[in-house]
């Protein structure tokens, strides 16, 4: 079960890599397009809001998977100067607030793609209603909650992490 | 307790809660979140905050360029165009005491000029220089010193993501802000070459040489950066020149670089998918940072502490220089500890206001780019300096077998240069405006 | 006991409406409360969140008042939209704002329901500032200009230019480089985003016609006005409504003469369109509000009859 939400996150984190990806080449043909105006060609209709719209979804995507890898910034001046039982305090308190952060954070995505969704708004350009939007940032939302379970539950030793799981502290490229 | 004391206690909370290594962005986002609820006076308010603000949070397009460079950087490694920059400054300077350290630098500096993060440069030219440097007869201490001071070139020479978001808090135009980084980031490429030439006659034991190349050669290794000085010319120029936007430019750099990867056989699905998943951890990293910044800001400017702060810094009567040298110096101190990012959106939307109230005898939009990159410069020494930098970290992590406080003693010259040189262009502001008055 | 309330707009304190309308307001209900009020001004998102949020930080209580775009959350205030529509407002500024405080009271206070509605206002007559001239509607054709709401951005199409979506800080520098040919904001924005130094002509329309308006609220968080004591909520009462409204649009009338005069004194090219051709962008962008109508048809909504709702109040208006 463990290592299959690991593997879940990291498929999220491919797809938002490939949201990412698709949305260069969309902003390559749109600039190509927009130069080329004189030619009968112009910009991808939108080109802006897809793009807001779908780096805001690939984040979303990434979340999890950086959290697994523990990509996230952390300094660890204290901490490796504490006995044992302390850092393995700290560590559990990460993993839970995170949870429990992330717990509210997707309750209330939830509440606020309701909202968009009643009241019917919608992009500039291309009229997408916004809640769709939501709605894919929510996947997004959701898996990164059971990442953060799973996350939790190796911490307090009631799982293991999948075999040979390294972890990044500090690093980012 | 007051609001204002409420906000005074917030910080040694948060530093506690850093130091002992809870993740930056959660540290802040909780410390936001509580700090607001109880200023509320209960938690409904800053929850519906919260029902949007994620959302749109991720979906600025202005820091929609940030996770397309970090792609930029995945895609330039895999193409081997790391490589090349640093064979290009070897193939001239290797065989001089030091050279090798000051092609690590000059090869920084040419990525530097095609990635907008540091981090992303620090750990893209660390896999590539370490082994070499390593091969040359360098010391551990001072292979990744020289790597971890040349890592903030990523940022000091634009395009760079501290400038974006200083440009997005300041509304300033972030084109002239990278072409005004461009002098001060090559002052500290050579600033931090001049320190390796001192370094090397005060301690020559700890560098080696190699053989000098047969001029051929080291032609052949200057032609083969091309796709790197292309990529350059598209990405800086087009924003230059408006073209196209940062972000359209970021994502035409990434378009380029996946090309030349592609291009050179380094582009497979296997290497695509690491790119991806090494672009969503410092994607995910940033925006954690962002998005607890963003509630901490809220929670501060709800206790109306900045506010008064500025008011009470404008009441001390200082004169404009040495306000000026006093946030810098807490910049510097506060960088010990802090990451560069989030000291930037927590501090600028404070000091901005006050530095523009002064007067520098300079025009405010020269006086705002000037304080940018001066901001820059000293935000960018707290990536380096002792005892937490994250370059440091970066480096060191890499390599295994220098313990980090090497590190620590041989980054002090570097460091010491940022200082020597941020005091130039405080004295000379022309240094950095001279290219918009062309 | 005193009331702090706070205050969240999305301009830096010295543009015009919060220079002219919005701080003056806040001092001025402070003034005649006794200091019983007490108004925190919040500028440039400085609480946080992004500008379309700003109503609803003023529903949710995240702040007590907001200033806000209504077109800044496209499809939601469908029915104030229609003040959105070409060629709708007219008489200038202040009349058109009395108007549309009047219309939303008659026939969109559903859409406020969730706030207290201090004032609802427009900007002054739209126009164009292109760096080709534009002196008709072949002009346009092939042109990529930057629209602020989506009725803009479809007459945009109607009218053969390529519409550009982009964000409103974007728009000086991908004018000054060529990314868009042009833009339409009212002479009031032009100043603070450098119009009159990038572009050389400007096109009006004849009168005081505007080929486009964006519309504003002033709103008030509803508990925040509830709690209030009754003579405190009287202070409040006795500052709303029309004639808020018809401050507001005074000060864009100011704003816009300022801008304006700016572009007089560049000697940039001020077209005016004359009442024949102006008769000729009726006709091509009264499609918009047909095409509008039928839209709103399919929410349920009786289009035509809110849109002769409101030429009727901007005619009483104009009187
Ligand atoms: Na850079
Ligand atoms: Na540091």
């Amino acid at each position: 079960m463990i290592s299959f939400i690991y593997r879940l996150a990291n498929w999220t984190a491919i797809v938002g890599g490939i949201v990412l990806v698709a949305l260069t080449l969309m902003v390559v043909a749109s600039v190509a397009g927009r130069a080329m105006i004189g030619l009968g060609l112009g910009p991808v209709p939108g080109d802006f809001e897809l793009v807001e719209v779908g780096v805001g979804i690939a984040i979303f995507y990434f979340l999890p998977w950086c959290y697994l890898r523990g990509g996230h910034a952390t300094v660890d001046l204290l901490y490796m100067h504490m006995p044992a039982w302390f850092k393995k305090g700290v560590d559990l308190f990460s993993d839970v607030a995170m949870l429990l952060v992330w717990l509210v954070l997707t309750w209330k995505l939830w509440e606020g793609m309701l909202e968009k969704k009643e009241y019917l708004e919608t992009t500039f350009i291309l009229q997408m209603p916004i809640w769709w939007a939501y709605a894919f940032c929510l996947v997004g939302a959701v898996i990164g909650c059971i990442c953060y379970v799973a996350k939790t539950l190796t911490r307090l030793g009631l799982a293991s992490e999948p075999k040979g799981w390294t972890v990044e502290a500090n690093v980012s490229h | 307790m007051s609001n204002i004391q409420l906000a005074l206690w917030s910080f040694p909370f948060l530093l506690l809660l850093i130091f002992v290594r809870v993740p930056i962005g959660l540290s802040m986002l909780l410390c936001g979140l509580g700090g607001s609820w109880v200023i509320y006076g209960n938690a409904d308010p800053i929850l519906n905050q919260l029902k949007q603000v994620t959302f749109t949070t991720f979906s600025n397009y202005n820091l929609s360029v940030i996770p397309l460079f970090l792609l930029m950087g995945q895609f330039a490694a895999l193409g081997g165009l790391s490589r090349a920059l640093f064979k290009a400054a070897e193939a001239w300077i290797g065989h001089r005491k030091g050279g090798v350290a000051m092609a690590a630098v000059g090869a920084c500096a040419g990525f530097g000029a095609i990635c907008g993060s540091s981090l992303a440069t620090a750990a893209t030219m660390g896999q590539v220089a370490l082994p070499e440097l390593k091969r040359a007869g360098y010391a551990g201490g001072i292979s990744t010193a020289c790597l971890a001071a040349g890592g903030t070139l990523g940022i000091l020479i634009p395009p760079s993501v501290v400038l974006v978001i200083y440009a997005i808090l300041t509304e300033q135009n972030i084109a002239k802000l990278f072409l005004a980084a461009f002098v001060p980031g090559i002052l500290a490429a050579i600033g931090y070459m001049i320190t390796i030439a001192i370094y090397a006659r005060l301690k020559p034991q700890e560098m080696g040489t190699m053989a000098p190349m047969p001029m051929k050669d080291r032609i052949a290794a200057t032609v083969a950066t091309w796709p790197v000085i292309a990529i350059f010319l598209v990405v800086v120029g087009g924003i230059y020149t408006g073209i196209f936007t940062p972000t359209e430019g970021a994502a035409i750099g990434a378009f380029c670089t996946g090309i030349a990867a592609w291009a050179s056989g380094g582009l497979n699905r296997k290497t695509l998918l690491d790119s991806v998943l090494g672009t969503a951890v410092a994607t995910g990293m940033i925006f954690m940072i962002v998005l607890g910044a963003g509630l901490y800001n809220t929670f501060l400017a709800l206790s109306q502490l900045p506010q008064e702060a500025a008011g009470a810094v404008a009441g001390w009567g200082l004169s404009p220089i040495l306000v000026l040298i006093a946030i810098l110096v807490l910049y510097v101190i506060l960088g010990c500890f802090m990451d560069s990012l989030s000291m930037i959106l927590l501090t600028i939307p404070v000091f901005f206001p006050i530095i523009m109230a002064l007067d520098f005898g300079l025009p405010p939009e020269e006086l705002a780019i000037w304080f940018g990159i001066l901001v820059l410069i000293v935000v960018e020494v707290g990536l380096i300096t002792p005892p937490v930098g994250m370059n440091l970290f970066v480096i060191n992590s890499m390599a295994k077998d220098t313990p980090i406080t090497h590190t620590y003693r041989a980054i002090l010259p570097f460091v010491t240069s940022d200082f020597v040189r941020t005091a130039i262009l405080v004295a000379f502001p022309s240094i950095t405006l001279f290219v918009l008055r062309l | 006991q005193t009331v702090t309330l706070r205050l969240h707009q999305f301009l830096p304190p010295q543009a015009v409406i919060p220079a002219k309308a919005i701080i003056p307001w806040a001092r001025k209900i402070e003034a005649e409360s006794g200091g019983r009020i007490k108004i925190q001004d919040f500028h440039a998102m400085q609480m946080g969140g992004s500008p379309p949020q700003l109503f609803d930080q003023a529903r949710d209580g995240v702040a007590d008042i907001t200033w806000t775009v209504l077109g800044y959350t496209p499809g939601r205030f469908n029915k104030s939209e229609v003040f959105e529509l070409p060629f709708m407002c007219t008489g200038g500024p202040e009349k058109c704002s009395r108007a549309f405080h009047e219309y939303v009271e008659k026939n969109a206070a559903d859409e406020f329901k969730s706030v207290k509605l201090l004032a609802a206002h427009t900007h002054g007559p739209g126009l164009f500032h292109t760096k080709q001239p534009v002196t008709g509607l072949e002009s346009l054709r092939g042109m990529k200009i930057r629209g602020g709401s989506r009725i803009i951005n479809n007459m945009l199409v109607k009218l053969g230019a390529t519409p550009v979506g982009m964000p409103v800080p974007a728009v000086t520098e991908a004018l000054s480089k060529g990314v868009i040919d042009g833009t339409t904001v009212p002479w009031e924005v032009a100043p603070s985003i450098k119009i009159t130094e990038l572009v050389k002509n400007h096109t009006s329309f004849a009168g005081k016609d505007g080929l486009f308006t964006q519309t504003f609220a002033f709103v008030m968080n509803r508990a925040a006005y509830d709690k209030l004591p009754a003579d405190l909520k009287k202070v409040i009462d006795n500052n709303s409504g029309i004639e808020l409204a018809a401050s507001f649009g005074r000060a864009m009338d100011e704003g816009d003469k300022a801008g304006l005069a700016l572009a007089q004194k560049a000697r940039n090219n001020l077209v005016a369109l004359d009442v024949a051709e102006t008769q000729r962008w009726r006709r091509t962008a009264s499609v918009v509000e047909s095409d509008w109508v039928t839209e709103m048809k399919g929410k349920g909504i009786d289009g035509a009859k809110l849109a002769s709702e409101a030429r009727a109040l901007v005619a009483k208006h104009n009187k």
